[in-house]
């Protein structure tokens, strides 16, 4: 089983790109140093040949250059060589060894063909090996690797084995004045390269603090919302109960008290005409029986599904026409309603909330105003449904808003409505809802 | 066209290891063993004047010669040279072609340039060779002149025409003095008492005039003596011995017959000087007919062994002038087959009596009756093959090694110093000696 190592991250915000741009730079950089050196042994070795001192060049190397102008192409290939190799992104360990062993032979080969004049590209290797994240004890053994690798190329201990003119040797073609210029711009640049790596090193240490800081922080903002979570869904838990309870209030005082009102009308009036009229009484006495039917319907609807009633199996405008029928009947209050638009288009909730007001409207008129006519207009004007329902009863200057109204209104909010009523002549009530389908096209 | 491909990593692995070995194989040189067409052409590394300094028009001869012979063996090889390169440049040239990485596949290389050449690795090991040729025999050459292309025990060049050093002797002073030609194995007491002999002043200005011995120097007596100095890797040398402190007296006692006067060559061909060793080349040139009025014209000169000191012999160095191929070399087989030609073929061997001035390095040429007849056809006297022989015979030469000319360098500073220091010659070989094998152990840990 080989231990998994974290891939180079790619999705980069904005911070985390600077280690990642740095470490272009120090790739350029080292592409530049590895140029000049080159460029600068080829044309030294060109001279020897062209001034004729190609002799004394032998002697002092003790071994046979390659040709003037393969320095630098070979210079060239190792660090394409170079640059491949660390594009490759690694998945697990054996394959960063084997990837680290490829870039230290061809780390050798720069060094060749730059007379071990230079071995700055260690630092490459070694910024390329801080990209992964791996833990501190394989990263150490890495950087120890890298180190040895550093202090073999360094310390003339390959020369052994490589047979390899020095640099300053090619270089020493070179008057002495010109040579301590040209190494002295080869020192300026191997010491700006190590300052780029460490700018480098310090970058990425900074961004992944940062990261690890962030990653804390969008912790505690998670935690913190569970505990709002958990607490909203209790509440939302317990809100959801006093609602329902509410519903079931308000659907029996809706079904129930607007039969129980029609009945009782009913009965009163009843009890006037029993003895003028017997068979008129018996006709009141049937409609009666129908609105307690029909309530007796309503009550089973809403304890089965807590759902109206009529507007269940019609629509919205027929359940309104069957309404006021079956109220006029049972009542005898003529009831006139003017429908100017349209309601087919509302949804099951909002349908409800109107028959509803429609209904509560016409109980509280009958029940409290003694009404004997009412008029229902139901318009649209300007995206809003506007429902007026007036009567020509006592009315009521001082209106407690009982238990009827207080539902609309709490109906309609939910709608984003709202109610405004009024009792000094007789009593109007006049409900707004916005149209919702309206307004999308 | 899907180019995911080219994005994967196994891609990218392919592709940079691919680079690195196309950059390995272009900066080691080994590109140049991938041969794409089999172009038969056999360069060549010469030299357009005499090795031995002495101008007789027949520069190419040889070579020019040489090559009919091979393209008429190898009619499908095509053989160039460029001609035109003096000597003086050619060390120079042939640097230039290995750094431009256009070496001929087979080049002369001069006697001095050897030992460095072989060090940097332009050399092709002919062991190899050697051992897989039934045809090749290195005992067809003299001993010496094969070992003197010999580099820290492996054979990098064949010997192409030798000269050994001999000691040239002004017969006219001898004469005058009344004093016998010295014999073949005559030793330094004999080359003493000689110069002892000869050195005053013969016009009675009160200045000495008439000398023994010039250019005899620290290496001469140290080859008479049979010093040798160096291990054969070069790590250390043995400064202490008797043998070399007996050449530095011997030195020593010569230098002060002349009385602090620095004898030099200019009062040799003036006539005024017995004995200077000379290579025998230049006995052959200016004994022939043509030059024989440009040097030494004033006296009657002749040319014996070089003197043995008390435990060596009547030692002398050899020059030789080699043949090589380069280490790039893409016609090895050919490149060897040419070389071959040029040194152990007798036709062409002994051509190098017919147009230059030194002798051939296989005695079976030397020593033929034809040569012999040669050489005093050209020089109009008697020659005494038997001089040039025993001189062959007991021709040495040191072990090469990395630095050989560095350190040859360092011991002649340290004998200057010796002799001119005037003290103990024991002690200071012991200071010295601490000084030479620094010197070697600094030189060798370098180049290793």
């Amino acid at each position: 089983m080989v231990e998994k190592v974290a891939p180079v991250r790619r999705d980069f915000d904005r911070m985390d790109q600077i280690p990642e741009m740095v470490f272009r730079v120090l790739q350029m950089f080292n592409f530049l140093i590895i140029l000049y050196i080159t460029l600068i042994s080829s044309h030294a070795l060109w001279g020897y040949v062209h001034e004729g001192t190609a002799l004394e060049f032998l002697l002092r190397a003790g071994r046979v250059p390659p040709i003037n102008w393969i320095i630098p192409i070979a210079g060239l290939l190792f660090f394409g060589c170079l640059e491949i190799l660390l594009s490759v992104e690694c998945n697990n360990h054996p394959e960063l060894v084997c990837k680290l062993t490829l870039e230290f032979l061809v780390a050798i080969g720069i060094s060749y063909v730059t007379g071990f004049g230079y071995t700055g590209m260690v630092v490459l290797l070694l910024a390329d090996i801080m990209r992964y994240t791996i833990d501190w004890k394989k990263r150490a053994l890495y950087i120890l690797a890298v180190s040895a690798f550093s202090l073999l190329i360094n310390g003339n201990v390959l020369q052994k084995w490589i047979d390899v003119i020095p640099l300053d040797i090619v270089w020493s073609y070179y008057r002495a004045d010109h040579l301590l210029r040209f190494l002295g711009i080869l020192n300026i640049l191997d010491l700006i390269n190590i300052y780029v790596f460490i700018f480098y090193m310090v970058i990425l240490a900074l961004s992944q603090m940062s990261e690890k800081e962030r990653i804390l922080v969008l912790n505690n903002e998670l935690k913190e919302a569970n505990i709002k979570l958990e607490e909203y869904a209790s509440e939302s838990a317990r809100m959801a109960e006093t609602r329902e309870r509410n519903r079931l209030a308000r659907e029996i005082h809706d079904t129930l008290g607007h039969s129980l009102t029609g009945i009782i009308t009913g009965i009163e009036a009843c009890i006037m005409l029993m003895d003028i009229a017997p068979e008129a009484t018996k006709e009141q006495l049937r409609a009666i029986a129908e609105v307690a039917r029909t309530g007796i319907i309503d009550v089973r609807h809403s304890v089965k599904a807590l759902h109206a009633d009529a507007l269940e199996s019609m629509d919205i405008e027929d359940a309104l026409h069957k309404l006021v029928d079956s109220t006029t009947r049972s009542t005898g209050v003529e009831i006139s309603m003017n429908i100017t638009t349209d309601l087919s288009h509302f949804n099951q909730d909002e349908g409800d909330v109107i028959y509803r007001v429609v209904q509560e409207s016409i109980t509280n008129a009958i029940r409290h105003g003694k009404a004997t006519k009412i008029n229902i207009s139901i318009d649209r004007i300007d995206g809003e449904l506007h429902i007026i329902i007036s009567d020509n009863g006592v009315g009521c200057s001082d209106v407690k808003s009982g238990f009827g109204l207080h539902h609309m209104k709490e109906r309609l909010d939910m709608l984003g409505g709202h109610l405004e009523y009024t009792g000094n002549l007789g009593f109007t009530i006049h409900a707004v809802i916005p149209i919702r389908w309206g307004n999308e096209n | 066209m899907d180019l995911t491909f080219f994005k994967t990593r196994r891609f990218r692995v392919g592709i940079s290891v691919i680079i690195a070995l196309a950059a390995l194989l272009i900066t080691t040189g080994q590109y140049r063993r991938i041969r794409f067409s089999k172009d038969m052409v056999l360069t060549v590394g010469v030299f357009s004047d005499n090795y031995w300094g002495i101008q007789n028009g027949h520069a190419n001869k040889i070579i020019d010669n040489a090559i009919l012979r091979f393209q008429h063996e190898h009619p499908d090889v095509k053989v160039e040279y460029e001609s035109g390169i003096m000597k003086a440049d050619y060390s120079e040239w042939l640097s230039e072609q290995m750094m431009n990485d256009t070496m001929p596949d087979v080049f002369f290389i001069l006697g001095g340039d050897f030992s460095t050449f072989a060090q940097i690795g332009a050399l092709k090991d002919l062991d190899n060779l050697i051992k897989r040729d039934p045809f090749f025999d290195p005992s067809a050459y003299y001993k010496t002149a094969y070992d003197s292309g010999s580099y820290a025990g492996r054979q990098y060049a064949l010997p192409y025409e030798c000269a050994p050093n001999m000691m040239f002797v002004n017969k006219t002073i001898l004469d005058r003095e009344h004093i016998a030609m010295p014999a073949r194995d005559w030793t330094w007491n004999d080359f003493y008492e000689i110069c002892r002999k000869v050195t005053k002043d013969t016009e009675g200005t009160g200045i000495i005039n008439q000398f023994g011995t010039c250019n005899y120097t620290w290496n001469d007596a140290f080859d008479a003596n049979g010093v040798s100095l160096f291990d054969e890797k070069g790590r250390s040398c043995d400064f202490t011995v008797r043998e070399v402190g007996d050449a530095i007296a011997f030195l020593e006692k010569l230098e002060g017959l002349n009385s602090g006067y620095s004898v030099s060559e200019r009062d040799f061909s003036q006539g005024n000087v017995v004995f200077q060793p000379m290579l025998f080349s230049e006995y052959r040139a200016y004994k022939s007919q043509e030059l024989s009025i440009k040097k030494y014209s004033d006296f009657e000169w002749e040319c014996v062994t070089m003197p043995a000191g008390p435990s060596g012999d009547n030692y002398s160095r050899l020059d030789t002038l080699s043949i090589a191929m380069s280490e790039e070399t893409s016609n090895q087989e050919m490149a060897w087959e040419f070389m071959k030609l040029l040194t152990q073929d007798q036709a062409i061997q002994a051509e190098i009596f017919d147009y230059s001035d030194g002798i051939s390095v296989l005695p079976s040429v030397t020593q033929s009756e034809e040569t012999i007849k040669q050489i005093a056809e050209d020089t109009g006297t008697a020659f005494n093959l038997d001089i040039l022989e025993s001189a062959m015979e007991k021709t040495i030469i040191q072990p090469r090694f990395r630095g050989y000319d560095n350190a040859l360098e360092e011991v002649g500073i340290a004998v200057r110093s010796i002799l001119d220091s005037k003290s103990n010659i024991q002690m200071e070989q012991i200071i010295w000696n601490r000084t030479l094998n620094n010197f070697l152990k600094s030189m060798q840990s370098q180049n290793s």
